[in-house]
């Protein structure tokens, strides 16, 4: 499990954000199919950016979630070469993490 | 004795000031579970807002490159990854996407905040064709909310 590839740029004054998180993102009735049991399954249930500190993207989510999903996301209040620092937790309690600068 | 009730009243402000702080970025499968296992649309609106009483208006879908008030159903060619844009033009305090193909219907909820423009992009998966349904909840406590139906021609949830 890697992390999370975040691109930030900005335009005008709105920061579009483009994050791919790499996760398998399994549902209960695929890990039923595998391996007989609903509770492998795993997906993202928690993904949210911040920049300076500051929470610009929340996002609770479930398993019905494409693999490896793309999420896109605009903010505004930035400026050029602050960092978007982007954290997600999956069911097992991992936690990925990615930052990008924003261009 | 006043040492110790100073130390109490001290630690319960303190636990009372930093509680607000984190409910701000509300973790919606921890504070509102039933919406996670709810079975229908109605039922997962119902568990995440209290009630069912959306209004259109003021929200944007485009599910599949379909726009929801094209009139045209869209086409996904694989339910493995459906691209849903959507989006609103007024005030809103939460965000949140569902749909009826899956066992469960609720996909995310997405909490704004002071600066987020409201402009999501998101892929899903459906197991079959069904709809997808946006609602936004604005500030002014009501629910907007846009509908668009689709054909999945290749199921993604199966794996």
């Amino acid at each position: 499990m890697a992390g999370i590839k975040v691109k930030a740029k900005l335009k005008g004054d709105v920061i579009k954000v483009k994050a791919l998180a790499k996760h398998a993102m399994t549902t209960y009735n695929m890990m039923e199919k595998k391996t007989g049991n609903r509770d492998d399954a795993n997906f993202i249930e928690h993904i949210s950016a911040t920049v300076n500190g500051e929470t610009v993207f929340d996002m609770s989510t479930s398993q019905f979630l494409s693999k490896n999903p793309i999420f896109k996301f605009q903010f505004k209040g930035f400026k050029k070469g602050d960092k978007v620092m982007m954290v997600a937790t999956d069911r097992k309690g991992k936690t990925l993490k990615g930052k990008g600068k924003i261009k | 004795m006043e040492r110790r009730q100073f130390l109490n009243v001290t630690l319960g402000a303190l636990a009372l000031a930093v509680v607000p702080a984190s409910v701000k970025a509300e973790d919606f499968r921890k504070s509102k579970p039933a919406v996670w296992s709810a079975h229908t649309v109605e039922d997962a609106i119902k568990a995440l807002y209290g009630t069912n009483e959306l209004v259109e208006g003021h929200v944007k879908l485009k599910a599949a490159g379909e726009t929801f008030d094209s009139g045209k159903k869209a086409v996904a060619s694989s339910g493995g990854a459906i691209p849903v844009d959507f989006g609103t033009d007024i005030a809103a305090k939460t965000i949140a996407v569902f749909q009826d193909a899956n066992p469960e219907s609720a996909v995310c909820v997405i909490s704004t905040n002071k600066y987020s423009v409201n402009e999501y992009s998101i892929k899903i998966k459906m197991g079959k064709p069904g709809s997808i349904t946006i609602v936004v909840e604005g500030e002014d406590g009501k629910l907007y909310a846009a509908k668009q139906t689709l054909d999945v021609a290749l199921g993604g949830c199966e794996g």
